[in-house]
């Protein structure tokens, strides 16, 4: 039995190329230094990864990852992480999903999936407890991700099973093709989709019947009884319950920060209409939920007249209403639903897929494309029956869907003539629904994340729409009023810094951001690190957890160092930072990233010139073998060598 | 006492299976959970299932060493672990799937109401679980049906005053 409870302490190993599947036993040392989740996926990328490997070639490894709270009572610890070398951004890339994928791993007894190779043909796994096989799924091959659900389902005769698949995007390698897992979560961004599909792997459908055990089961039950009450006794839980992320559409449009037409604006006219509120009016259904969750963020939504009329759908967020609405300048929330459900079958990331067409329909707009580049297409903004065509273009690779499908950054590559500059990317990703003119964490959140623009791993929420009881609550009186207001630059690299190293510890645990730790911020580091010691029996306290966090960090950071990464590329788009938005509360703003991009690399005890690590911080963090892989002539001892400019 | 299951407001979060097979188990053990949500993804239609603690209780009737006897303070039919021999006639006779058998103590299983403070009920927060006496559920349900009427009334353009 492995040492530390919360773990099943299995990996399953499938080389695709041999058709051969290994059972291996977790290392203790990785559960210690390492927790779980995107920890576990950076050590195996770091450590069997090239970094000059093509994503998808079979050299990539793809990784299902859970951790040690996954599948308890711990309150929405439903979550599973995939990660891979990401084909979108050529780094470090993983991405997180809700859902029961996660929790039934580790109820058939492993920790994670570790795939590699390519399958001759297509194949799903098909885990049943012990019972672990690659099976033909010829007959999948070019199936939606609902009808591969719906078939697995029926095949398997088991109405219980949990699949994670990916749609024909996944198959044509779409570069930001994302992987479903049951029911309809996503596992939306960095492409993971693209690497599955690389290994013609289509799905994986586990069933598992055994229990998960815990360390100290008496203190474990209360605190998480104590975490549920808490959470229910939360002052926006109601919000968040009933609306779910499409709440924060009225919120963000008001401070500026909604994407409005390829960021040209921060506020949209007609952000009424598509609005949680009228979302609700017209097409709520059900409430429904990811594991153990008591929040119920996700919602069933029918639309009931029209065009459309009849089409369910799931899974709508904040993202989905401003990139098929705000962001290309639609109203009509029946076609966002649409567009929606679309992405979802096709197996498209929606914020990545989204952007991607509002950055073609800005090129359209200036001139810079020509009518026939585009198939004599009509691309203006807010035209769905371009976009629905464009969705499909996209995910079956066909003429200008071809070039989409490669993502902004690489598709203004091959445009040229000034494209770049409507290119919403950091390193290759596509920019989030999050505007970092208006709240200007944002915008050093998008920078310094490992996978690329992001708004989920710095995730600053405290300065929002501000939460002064918060920030003082977690970070003290001497913050305010700054750190709470979200214009201002002061302490909001630590702010960044402080949220991302509780993010990895969060995503490699097994939590959900949406629901306690960031937004309904209540379980921090003291009750993370509780809940993980009475789950695990790992002697585990505030700052040690703190160490694996920074660990994580770093060695993504290391990893995108040696991927060709540097400080000249933590950089925004010269739209935030030349150009002022033009809205609300944000007029006249931009995204001042230099002052706090200084802040953040000090507190890091990152090299300022070059961004990469210290010698210093790798050691103190464990990780000897990445300064001798990066080259101790590239790194400088510690920050103290290197005068940081602060003039601000 | 039982449980009134209330399926339009499950989300189908499954913390009733992970705190009732907790509480007997002290792990998390979905399949040795005394309730199970049934779900229909299609659908997206959750029912959370266990025992409806019947006035005639036929797994009771069927044992044939008398372990399963009613609890007198909740009305809960309750397996006594020492007795139960593991012969699953409880499990076979029961129509409704009330009962089950765990294959690693060789002994049948159900729901007790937790001695009368449900787990189940605690974490359910959308309020699907609900432990109940009996005739006001009753009363609640019909007054619901009698709301969507008025509703109906009133799209037709009946006055109402309620």
């Amino acid at each position: 039995m492995f040492k530390y409870r919360g773990y099943t302490g299995n990996i399953l190993r499938v080389d695709l190329n041999r058709q051969k599947i290994d059972k291996i036993p977790l290392a203790e040392s990785l559960a210690e230094k390492y927790l779980g989740g995107n920890g576990f996926g950076i050590r195996f990328l770091w450590d069997e990864v090239p970094p000059e490997a093509d994503p998808l070639s079979p050299v990539n490894l793809l990784i299902f990852a859970t951790g040690p709270l996954v599948g308890t009572l711990i309150p929405n610890s439903g979550r599973i992480e995939a990660i891979a070398k990401s084909p979108l951004t050529n780094m470090y890339g993983d991405s997180n999903a809700g859902g029961f994928f996660g929790p039934e791993l580790k109820f058939a007894g492993y920790d994670m999936l570790v795939f590699r190779g390519r399958a001759p043909q297509p194949v799903y796994l098909y885990i049943e407890d012990e019972l672990v096989e690659l099976r033909d799924a010829t007959h999948l091959w070019g199936k939606d991700t609902i009808e591969t659900e719906e078939i697995l389902r029926d095949e398997l005769k088991d109405p219980d099973v949990k699949v994670a698949c990916i749609g024909p995007a996944g198959e044509n390698m779409v570069r930001y093709a994302c992987i479903q897992v049951t029911p309809q979560r996503s596992l939306g961004r960095s492409g993971m989709g693209a690497v599955m599909g690389s290994k013609n792997l289509k799905a994986v459908a586990v069933r598992g019947t055994k229990g998960i055990a815990i360390a100290e089961p008496d203190k474990f039950h209360d605190l998480a009884l104590e975490f549920h009450r808490r959470l229910r006794a939360n002052d926006v839980y109601p919000a968040v319950s009933k609306y779910g992320t499409p709440g924060i559409v009225s919120i963000m449009n008001m401070i500026g920060r909604f994407p409005t037409k390829n960021f040209q604006y921060g506020a949209y006219e007609w952000a009424d209409d598509i609005n949680a509120e009228s979302l609700h009016k017209k097409h709520f259904v059900k409430h429904l939920a990811c594991y153990a969750c008591p929040v119920a963020c996700d919602k069933l939504f029918k639309i009931k007249e029209g065009e459309y009329r009849g089409l369910a759908c799931r899974s709508v967020e904040y993202e989905t209403l401003n990139g098929f609405g705000a962001n290309i300048l639609n109203r009509d929330l029946a076609s966002i639903l649409k567009a929606n459900d679309m992405a979802d079958r096709l197996g498209l990331d929606v914020i990545s897929a989204s952007r991607a067409i509002s950055f073609a329909m800005e090129l359209w707009e200036k001139g810079i494309l020509s009518h026939g580049e585009v198939e004599g297409m009509d691309l203006s903004w807010g035209n769905m029956e371009t976009v629905f065509k464009l969705l499909n273009m996209i995910a079956y690779r066909q003429g200008f869907g071809d070039l989409l499908a490669e993502g902004v950054k690489r598709a203004a590559e091959k445009i040229g003539r000034g494209a770049e500059y409507y290119a919403m990317h950091v390193k290759g990703q596509e920019i989030a629904a999050q505007d970092g003119r208006a709240q200007q964490s944002m915008g050093l959140a998008h920078v310094t994340s490992n996978r690329g623009a992001d708004h989920l791993k710095g995730f600053p929420t405290i300065d929002e729409t501000g939460y002064p009881a918060e920030a003082e609550r977690r970070y003290g009186k001497e913050y305010l009023p700054d750190m709470a207001d979200p214009r201002s630059i002061k302490h909001k690299g630590f702010l960044v810094k402080d949220g991302e190293d509780f993010a990895a510890v969060v995503d490699s645990a097994g939590n959900c951001k949406s629901g306690g730790t960031f937004v309904l911020a209540e379980i921090y580091w003291e009750d993370m690190a509780r809940a993980i010691r009475y789950a695990t029996g790992l002697e585990i306290e505030v700052q040690g957890l703190k160490k694996i966090g920074e660990r994580i960090y770093n060695l993504q950071r290391c990893y995108n160092v040696l991927c060709g990464i540097s400080r000249k590329d933590d950089t925004l788009p010269r739209r935030f930072l030349e150009e002022p938005n033009p809205s609300a509360a944000a007029k006249g703003l931009v995204c001042r990233l230099e002052p706090m991009l200084e802040e953040y690399y000090y507190l890091r005890n990152w090299d300022p010139r070059t961004g990469y690590p210290t010698i210093k911080k790798l050691e103190e963090l464990d990780l000897k073998d990445a300064v001798d892989r990066i080259g101790r002539e590239k790194l400088i001892y510690s920050r103290e060598d290197m005068k940081p400019d602060r003039s601000e | 006492m039982y449980l009134d299951v209330n399926p339009e407001l499950c989300t189908g979060c499954s913390l009733c299976e992970a705190f009732c097979s907790f509480r007997r188990e002290k792990a998390i053990w979905p399949t040795k959970s005394c309730i199970s949500v049934l779900k229909y993804e299609r659908e997206a239609l959750y029912i959370p299932f266990t025992c409806q603690q019947c006035e005639k209780a036929i797994c009771a009737e069927v044992c044939p060493v008398q372990a399963i006897k009613r609890n007198a303070h909740t009305r809960a039919w309750e397996i006594d672990a020492n007795k139960c021999m593991g012969c699953k006639m409880c499990v076979a006779s029961c129509p409704l799937g009330g009962v089950a058998f765990d294959p690693h103590r060789g002994r049948a299983f159900k729901c007790d109401l937790c001695g009368g403070d449900p787990e189940c009920v605690k974490v359910c927060a959308p309020g699907a679980l609900k432990l109940v006496k009996g005739p006001e559920v009753v009363l609640a349900k019909r007054r619901r049906v009698t709301q969507n009427m008025l509703h109906l009334l009133q799209n037709w353009g009946v006055e109402t005053h309620v």
